[in-house]
């Protein structure tokens, strides 16, 4: 029995898991639903001593337990599968099993250990044949592999971090007879996911988290599908005063027509893209929503060019980017990128800089082929005078910025000047109140100015506040959705992949 | 993460370093100053105390040393004149490390320089005026230099090989290539060895201080050290180079040309290299062996010192001429103190000012952290930290 009482913790100001308490009852399957940061990750972070709780405890089976590191929380039978393999490809099952469990300067019965190994998977009902190499499995069976190596130190709970994340449908079907056998076997599962129907299709209980509260928790089934969805994103705010615009958009700006974009090196795999469908007028905000994973990286890469796609066409005002450069395509497009400090911003650099690595190829940025370091200034001054940056100096490097100054001056860089088309991607993550209505602003205001913008964002309210058109991302594919004729439960269903209907 | 709260910065910092490309503020430009200072006077003081012990006159030989380095005018230019080829070097390496390219291959880049300027003044003289043909033997070392360094960057960009790999290996290509010339097509006629002719004292690059080495090479090399600065430090090309050196990332969104940045610093690179051959063969050796010193890999240490900057190479470079010169007064006296130990001392400042820099760095990197745990302060990011 495992039981999880009054865990708090808070990252700087954000709460992000606020008085949770859960009790998991041995060899159940405890599903753990949420949206992207409504705090699952920190829970089972906390869980396995990555993380250290503000408040709260942990017990197990009655008795007060401190995980203060993954060895500790190995040593009480913890054990946690991630997203990410950490498996060698070249070495065999056993190779990697016997890394993994080996300590130094110990000698290990190499023999011993491979039929332990296969007495487990045996048991398991599981095929994993201890002699194949790693490489050479498919995802699925990798994942299995981590599995049994969470499990061999005589692990009794295992945490799955969204473990259908990387696997496609059918290794999805085989994972979930898989996950109840280890349950059969009197193992605690925990299992991590934004998807409800895989939930619903092999937990015996749900909790749901949202915005790092505890929202429900009780047995599978007691609440329908769409009640569930309603908890995990909660009631719809309030952000009116931006609203819709009620311009009527001008030409098609941006046009996609049935792009496809495999898996790279492989198509055995899902696509990333599957016969993507788009096209952004002038003066409209198109919204994409959907849980984080489901291509949305992907969709800006194939536009930038920064990832081939398979087949299809990309045309910006009608002509055909292929034929672009890389470099030459980035130029046309303004875009607030998801990654803010890795991508859009180069931290060690002041301000300036940061600020004119849009505009620094302008002639009037230049003397004499030179730097003219007043204009540079003048011009870095000047936006952070309209765009209302908080700095000491525009010659502080932007790694000394808040978050939310840095987002400002990011969007300063990409949206002055009015550039016709915008891409932006989760653009107020991490950002309070104030500097995301900053930012929505902003992106309004481009399209009252006759920008087409496209808006992929993970937070749904914002994103039906500010669009003019929504559309869902589900595993590569693209669902047009007839908002705001349909309602915001709908969307989320989509989002959940939940009957998908073109309504 | 309250835009109404004042923003945190640190105060000391911005006055003074108002120019874009600060990457790092004053205050830790006089912490590396220290640090290489303090590193230089631990090793000297390691390897004086070594000296001490196994019975050597240590305070002799340090004033020798001195002496030998800069204690009179012709000293003083023996030492530029050691400097020149590792300031070239340095800036080579410098240049390309400065753009997160690792290019180790100075050493073979230099060699192919000095090749090809020696093919050019002793047995395929174009027709025309001395200094045209040395000018021309110049600038076909550059661009041989350049054209091997640009060999490894292809074949990483189309083929997947690190350029830290093929820099090492095509070394080693040069040397060969070097010594299977010397011993064919350009041995001289009245040796058996892997040697070159001697250039014509025409061809010589003119002394330009009577009675010492200090050669119109020297100055060159001081003028592409400023030239570099000014092109990495003022220019767009230089800030595209930064950019991409640093981030990218950032370079691709932005629409930089990130693939053809990284073969220009890598032509940039071998080009310095390539020249710093050609100097040594025009200004000090007037001939070529097979075994031409170790200029690129010391190139690699000098720019290291130099914190990859242009000027800071430059002074790096004339501190290990200077090393270089002292110790080899110091083996010309009486006090029998081998040539190696230039080395030795070498190696250890470059040891320490690599332990003080990993303790900076790891110190940075804390700061960063207190930082981030400040401001970006979203669950989100912290979970994908963790």
């Amino acid at each position: 029995m495992l039981s999880i009482e009054n865990i708090s913790k808070a990252f700087g100001g954000v709460q992000a898991l606020n008085n949770v308490s859960l009790a998991v009852a041995p060899g159940s399957v405890q599903g753990i639903l949420g949206e992207n940061g409504a705090g699952k990750t920190t829970l089972m972070n906390i869980l396995f001593g990555l993380i250290r709780p503000d408040r709260g405890q942990i017990r197990l089976n009655g008795q007060s337990v401190v995980v203060r590191s993954p060895r500790v929380a190995q040593q009480l039978g913890i054990g946690m599968v991630h997203q990410h393999f950490k498996l060698a490809p070249a070495l065999s099952v056993t190779d990697n099993l016997a890394l993994a469990v080996g300590r130094n300067f110990v000698l290990l019965h190499r023999a011993s250990f491979r039929d332990r190994i296969a007495a487990l998977a045996r048991s398991l009902h599981w095929a994993v044949d201890p002699d194949s190499v790693v490489g050479q499995l498919n995802v699925g069976q990798q994942q299995r592999v981590e599995i049994i190596k969470a499990l061999l130190g005589g692990g009794k709970i295992l945490i799955l971090d969204e473990p259908t994340a990387v696997l496609t449908p059918q290794e999805v079907d085989e994972l979930i007879p898989a996950v109840r056998s280890l349950a059969r076997a009197g193992i605690t599962v925990i299992f991590i996911s934004h998807k409800l129907s895989e939930v619903n299709r092999m937990c015996d209980r749900i909790a749901v988290l949202r915005r790092g509260e505890l929202v429900f928790a009780g047995p599978m089934g007691e609440l329908s599908a769409e009640e569930i969805t309603h908890r995990m994103l909660g009631a719809p705010s309030a952000l009116s005063s931006l609203g819709a615009s009620s311009a009527s958009p001008g030409l098609v700006r941006l046009h996609l027509s049935r792009v496809c974009c495999p898996l790279p090196g492989t198509r055995k795999y899902k696509p990333l893209l599957d016969n993507i469908e788009l096209s952004v007028r002038a003066g409209e905000i198109v919204g994409i929503a959907g849980v984080e994973g489901n291509g949305q990286t992907t969709l800006i890469d194939a536009i930038l060019g920064s990832l081939p796609i398979s087949s299809g066409v990309i045309t910006l005002d009608g002509s055909d980017l292929s034929h672009l450069v890389n470099f030459r395509r980035a130029r046309k497009f303004a875009c607030i990128p998801e990654d803010r400090q890795g991508q859009g911003l180069v931290l060690s650099l002041s301000l300036t800089a940061n600020l004119m690595l849009r505009s620094y190829r302008n002639p009037e940025f230049m003397r004499l082929g030179l730097r003219h370091v007043t204009a540079w200034r003048s011009r870095a001054a000047m936006l952070v005078r309209s765009f209302d940056i908080r700095c000491a100096s525009v010659e502080v490097p932007i790694q000394f910025l808040s978050g939310g100054n840095q987002q400002k001056a990011l969007i300063a860089r990409e949206l002055y000047g009015n550039p016709p088309v915008i891409l932006a991607i989760n653009p107020t993550r991490g950002l309070d109140i104030g500097a995301t209505a900053f930012v929505l602003q902003q992106l309004t205001a481009a399209r009252q100015r006759g920008a087409a913008v496209l808006l992929i964002h993970s937070d749904l309210d914002e994103l039906l506040a500010i669009s003019d058109r929504v559309m869902v991302m589900y595993a590569g594919r693209l669902l047009p959705t007839n908002w705001p004729a349909v309602d915001r439960a709908a969307i989320g269903r989509m989002m959940m992949g939940i009957t998908p209907q073109a309504a | 993460m309250d835009p109404s709260a004042p923003p945190p910065t640190v105060n000391s910092m911005q006055s003074q370093s108002a120019r874009y490309g600060v990457r790092h503020g004053p205050k830790v430009f006089w912490l590396w100053t220290a640090m290489a200072v303090g590193a230089i006077a631990f090793s000297g003081l390691l390897v004086l105390a070594v000296l001490a012990m196994s019975g050597y006159p240590a305070l002799g030989i340090l004033h020798r040393w001195i002496i030998g380095a800069a204690g009179n005018r012709f000293n003083s230019a023996a030492s530029m004149a050691d400097a020149c080829p590792l300031l070239l070097t340095g800036l080579a390496a410098g240049v390309a490390f400065r753009s997160g390219v690792l290019n180790i291959g100075a050493q073979g880049q230099f060699l192919l320089g000095a090749l090809v300027s020696v093919a050019l003044t002793t047995r395929f003289i174009f027709p025309g005026p001395p200094w045209c043909v040395m000018l021309g033997a110049m600038a076909a070392a550059c661009v041989a230099g350049g054209m091997w360094a640009l060999l490894a960057s292809v074949l990483e960009r189309y083929r997947g090989v690190p350029v830290v790999l093929s820099t090492i290996l095509l070394n080693f290509v040069a040397l060969y290539l070097v010594r299977a010339a010397l011993h064919g097509p350009l041995q001289a006629a009245d040796t058996s060895a892997p040697q070159s002719p001697q250039l014509k004292v025409i061809y010589w690059l003119p002394i330009l201080i009577t009675n010492t080495d200090f050669h119109l090479g020297i100055p060159l090399a001081f003028a592409v050290a400023v030239a570099l600065a000014v092109v990495l430090g003022r220019t767009n090309f230089g800030f595209e180079l930064l950019i991409t050196g640093l981030n990218p990332r950032v370079a691709r969104l932005v629409g930089m040309p990130v693939a053809r940045r990284q073969f220009a610093i890598m032509f940039l690179s071998g080009c310095c290299a390539g020249l710093g051959g050609a100097v040594q063969v025009l200004g000090v050796t007037h001939f070529m062996l097979g075994n031409f010193g170790n200029y690129g890999y010391t190139g690699i240490a000098v720019a290291l010192l130099g914190r990859l900057n242009p000027i800071g190479i430059a002074v790096a470079a004339v501190f290990f001429g200077m090393l270089d010169t002292g110790s080899r007064f110091v083996e010309e006296s009486s006090l029998a103190l081998p040539h190696q130990m230039a080395n030795v001392v070498k190696g250890v400042i470059i040891l320490a000012m690599l332990v003080a820099s990993a303790w900076m760095m790891r110190r940075g990197s804390r700061d960063r952290s207190l930082e981030a745990g400040e401001n970006q302060n979203t669950p989100d990011q912290q979970q994908v930290q963790s």
